[in-house]
């Protein structure tokens, strides 16, 4: 029987290109890498409050209908933090504040699906399909990739997760990479067999992962090569921090990154909001102002756009939470973006003014607000990526 | 279109031309040949083939051993497998019993957290609530030793805006109390290296499991017990009863929580009545509660055990009504907190006042029941929800029993799905819901469905899921009838079901260690690897449960997990996970495959292996890791 050191010898030739990656492929990625136009879009899972998110502290029926989770008016005790003199963000965003100022953050209220649902799954399903009402196979994300080139980048889409969310989802290549540190084959030699297993296998659904997963793991290994240290300081806070980090890292890494996504579950406070929400804005806050610091001048080509299926009721139910409601807040970050403003038309929340008098009215299709991005940023077609979507009036998110 | 439709459309072309299992609705209608069907229900009602179940299948027919799997009672149990639960002393234990021996914190290291002093609530509302001038003077005029209580012990929320000397002053005080519990923890809980020499540290961490077995036992239980708080639990993760011990030592509830995964884990690999097993996964699955949420992490050794295991092959609405009732269940959806609102009492402003709380009432029948397209609407959501009001737990950190209590129950009419349930109804409201939602037909089709794509398909032949929906409604939910409608369906032992389904994460790691013939003596570390693979047991956050088809599974993080889980469990990395190799010594790749698989390799792969080891014999454990990493393994 020949040994494991003999299997390794005598299979040298057969690994010898694995472990690095093709360096045509390298090449090509880097080439246009550096002006490539990224979006990065971040999906928070379970149904974000966004009345407690931006509030609107200018409404007095906000703190009447929310008598014990209401975010103080700014100046007050644990107040929110001023934007415009109508609107604040939660006082656990501060590090989202200098953004504001810098006018690199914006903030579009009011907005979210015209589907009525308050499933969170069917809701999350439209929301990354992007065609409310019914559930497509590809996401929009993947939708608003260029078309399929020779030599374009495995890496051009990524997820940050253990599955490859339905926004990226369809027929442009997409991966998703749960750690960086381990999207690594262990065993070389048998890395290289199994490679041209799944290339020959009569299976489509694994060839297509397999060769997707080859093909990126031999690009993450080079990228894993040399440690990563955060840039100007930036101090990424939690899960959602860490998979920030490591988007930053494949971006700067220059392998030809066009999209991510990354999210950030525990919003479907239903009881004891306010602690709870006062922690997860730490670190949803913290991790996106890290990200801009990290990447620094390179902000200049990234638009970072957040999302969540719904808002929530805008009483406060009987257990010092909220249940599921309608319209929501989005957040849009980055150097093209014109920030220093909050968009959408505040519909109010007079007991007519609220969709079915209970939740926040949606005036701003979230898929204006991606289409801008998808249109004025990415320079694709908006109605491939929204088909049958007639866009309202232009919000005027990107600068011109 | 699917992601692969266009960019492989020739492979797709040669695949059916090669009669590569596809959905298309003639397939359903080609009945597998026996050795196929063979293959095909022990990778469907079992957690994998192990060796010489083939064997087994093919000697009783394919369908008296289904049947014998649809009646565990008449299985005898695996002893292997009694031995292995046997110390596994929570798994019998009632909920406060759970919660009286397993507390959140270990007794041992409670040290007393700083509370606020007892104060007259208006002076606390005066310091919580009021401006920086006023919390100033309310703290001014309190003595040194209270004043000293209340700075160490406020929330951050109540020194903000205070001046800088107060403000110092808390923090010092803190900042002495911080010091002063942390000597205490350290006392209680001192490091390693106070404890052990150098070289026993080395022992006890990479030592072999005899060398830690004798080093532990060369110590008192005192000083052991803080040996084993010192150590990390992957060090003892091939020596499970001191494993169980230091968690239990450390973080006692996670203790609970831990037996539980190891008990899943070694029915689904040992167990003699596989279809049993199988069939709670699913239904935990579909029942899903979180173990990260509150006391959920105890409790779910119950609901377990007492609301979804006793009704696998019972009736539908037993197993409803007993999730219902399941604190774990109460807790987890938060029903527990849904009372009837209160708009006829004034509430000072600040107050909460009591109300509904939807989350039990909705994802009832969008996820339990009905299914999101099975026809209610959000007023349907509001009535259900009252209906439950008062449904609730006495004491979910002590006791955690179910209790009804009137005074927060909704007694009003409600209108449920088209059925009036009368005022002042009481306990009785919820069990009418119930009632009027286990037997409704969008339920029936909805969990047909359900059983059926974990059974047969993705997206499995209509025409099947209406036959066992009609089942389920002439027997009333009877789930054993069900099952029996779809096993003996002519799609289920079809071309189109088989190998249609992508293997789970656990899935794939059991039918390996299965497949293998490994000697399990601790999961552990297995369980880690499911972790880290996609699929935390009894850890998925929303209530949805893990996904039920493939395409979730499928993608780029997944293969890679699939092909490091291989490499690592066929060479032995995986602790407590002990393989069995030999009898593939000096075999041929297609015997090691076929021996793994329970049926011939794929053409392509054993090219690919014969190939890639380039007439030469590898190791068994080589073999072994590409088999299991290969597509053909990656299906069921």
């Amino acid at each position: 029987m020949f040994t494991r050191r003999y299997f390794l010898r005598c299979s040298a030739l057969a690994m010898a290109g694995l472990g690095a990656a093709p360096s045509w492929l390298l090449r090509a990625a880097a080439q246009d890498g550096r002006k490539r136009k990224i979006l990065v879009a971040i999906f928070q899972r379970g149904a974000a409050d966004g009345l407690n998110v931006v509030v609107p502290f200018f409404e007095k029926l906000y703190y009447e209908m929310r008598p014990t989770i209401a975010v103080p008016q700014p100046g007050k005790n644990n107040g929110g933090i001023d934007l415009d003199g109508r609107f604040a963000l939660h006082p656990s965003l501060q590090p989202l504040k200098p953004l504001w100022d810098s006018g690199e953050l914006a903030i579009i209220h009011a907005t979210g699906s015209p589907d009525p649902t308050r499933s969170h799954f069917d809701a999350q399903d439209f929301m990354e399909s992007g065609t409310p009402g019914r559930t497509s196979e590809d996401g929009w994300l993947n939708r608003a990739l260029g078309p399929v080139e020779p030599g374009v980048s495995p890496l051009r889409a990524i997820a940050i997760g253990a599955q490859l969310p339905r926004t990226l989802r369809g027929s442009r290549r997409a991966v998703a990479v749960n750690n960086l540190q381990q999207f690594e084959t262990r065993n070389k030699d048998v890395a290289s067999i199994l490679e041209s297993m799944y290339a020959t296998t009569a299976d489509p659904r694994l060839m297509a992962s397999g060769k997707e997963t080859f093909d990126a793991a031999k690009m993450i290994e080079s990228i894993n090569r040399n440690p990563y240290t955060p840039a100007n300081g930036a101090q990424y806070a939690g899960g959602f921090g860490n998979a920030l980090q490591q988007v930053a890292r494949l971006i700067k890494a220059d392998v030809g990154v066009e999209a991510a996504f990354a999210e950030i579950g525990g919003w479907d406070h239903h009881v004891n909001e306010s602690p709870q929400l006062t922690n997860l804005l730490r670190e949803f806050g913290a991790s996106l102002a890290a990200f801009a610091r990290d990447m620094g001048d390179r902000m200049e080509d990234i638009v970072l756009v957040t999302m969540s299926e719904f808002g929530r009721t805008a009483r406060e139910d009987g257990s010092g939470g909220t249940d599921h409601g309608h319209g929501n807040v989005m957040m849009a970050l980055g150097g093209p973006v014109r920030g220093g403003k909050v968009y959408g038309r505040w519909p109010g929340l007079e007991p007519e003014q609220l969709y079915e008098q209970r939740d926040l009215a949606v005036t701003t299709d979230f898929r204006d607000v991606l289409g801008e991005f998808v249109g004025r940023h990415l320079g694709r077609s908006s109605d491939q990526v929204f088909p049958g979507y007639k866009p309202g009036e232009p919000l005027g998110l990107i600068k011109s | 279109m699917k992601r692969f439709g266009r960019s492989l459309g020739l492979a797709a072309l040669l695949v059916t031309a090669l009669g590569f299992p596809g959905t298309a609705a003639s397939r359903f209608d080609q009945k597998l040949s026996v050795d196929k069907q063979i293959v095909h229900v022990l990778n469907r009602l079992t957690f994998g083939p192990r060796p010489g179940d083939v064997e087994k299948v093919r000697r009783l027919t394919v369908e008296k051993w289904i049947d014998l799997q649809l009646h565990p009672d008449r299985i005898s149990e695996n002893p292997v497998l009694e031995a292995e639960l046997k110390p596994l002393a929570t798994l019998q234990l009632a909920m406060w019993q759970l919660l009286e021996k397993y507390p959140p914190v270990p007794p041992a290291l409670m040290v007393k957290a700083p509370i606020l002093p007892l104060l007259p609530p208006q002076q606390i509302s005066r310091l919580m609530n009021c401006s920086a001038e006023e919390r100033r003077t309310t703290l001014a005029s309190l003595d040194p030793e209270t004043r000293r209580l209340f700075l160490t012990a406020a929330p951050p929320q109540f020194l903000e805006g205070l001046p800088g000397d107060l403000q110092q002053e808390a923090t010092k005080i803190r900042q002495e109390e911080q010091e002063a519990r942390q000597k205490q923890i350290s006392k209680l809980m001192p490091p390693l290296n106070e404890l052990l020499s150098p070289e026993q540290i080395r022992t006890a961490n990479r030592g072999t499991t005899e060398e830690k077995i004798a080093l532990l036992n060369s110590f008192d239980a005192g000083k052991r017990l803080q040996i084993l708080r010192a150590l990390p639990p992957q060090s003892l993760a091939d020596v499970p009863e001191f494993r169980r011990e230091a968690m239990a030592a450390r973080q006692p509830q996670e203790a609970v929580n831990s037996e539980l995964i190891e008990n899943k884990l070694y029915r689904a690999i040992d167990s003699n009545r596989q279809l049993q097993e199988v069939l709670v996964d699913f239904w935990m699955n579909h029942f899903n509660v979180f173990n990260g949420k509150g006391p959920d992490r105890v409790l779910l050794t119950s609901f377990e055990r007492d609301a979804v295991r006793p009704y696998v092959f019972g009736h539908f609405k037993d197993m409803l009504l007993a999730t219902a009732r399941h604190p774990a269940m109460l807790f987890y959806l938060d029903n527990w907190q849904s009372q009837v609102p209160r708009d006829d009492i004034p509430f000072p402003p600040g107050v909460r006042r009591p109300g509904l709380n939807e989350n039990y009432g909705r994802e009832l029948l969008e996820l339990h029941t009905l299914g999101v397209d099975g026809g209610y609407t959000q007023q349907d959501v509001i009535a259900v929800a009252r209906a439950f009001s008062g449904w609730t737990i006495y004491d979910p950190q002590k006791f955690a029993e179910f209790q009804f209590n009137p005074a927060m129950h909704d007694r009003k009419e409600k209108l449920v799905l088209g059925h009036t349930i009368p005022a002042m109804g009481g306990e009785q409201d919820g069990l009418q819901v119930i009632d009027i939602i286990a037997y409704h037909p969008s339920t029936a089709k909805f969990i047909s469905k359900k059983l059926a794509q974990r059974f047969v398909a993705d997206d499995p032949p209509p025409a099947l899921v209406d036959r066992m929906a009609s089942t389920f409604a002439k027997t009333d939910g009877d789930l054993r009838a069900v099952l029996q409608t779809m096993f003996g369906s002519t799609e289920f032992l079809s071309e189109g079901a088989w190998q249609a389904k992508i293997k789970s994460p656990l899935e794939v790691a059991v039918s390996a260690v299965r497949a293998l013939n490994a000697d399990v003596t601790d999961t552990f570390t297995l369980a880690q690897r499911i972790a880290d693979f996609g699929e935390p047991l009894y850890g998925k956050l929303e209530p949805t449960g893990y996904p039920n088809t493939g395409e979730a599974w499928t993608n780029t993080a997944s293969v890679l997990s699939r092909m490091n889980f291989a490499t690592a469990l066929a060479s032995g990395q995986i602790s407590g996970v002990k393989v069995d190799i030999s009898r593939f010594n000096f075999k041929e790749p297609a015997v090691v495959a076929s021996g793994l698989l329970g049926m011939a390799p794929s053409p392509s792969m054993l090219a690919a292996i014969e190939k890639g080891i380039q007439g030469r014999e590898a190791t068994p454990s080589i073999l072994a890791t590409l088999v299991i990493s290969s597509p053909d393994f990656q299906r069921r």
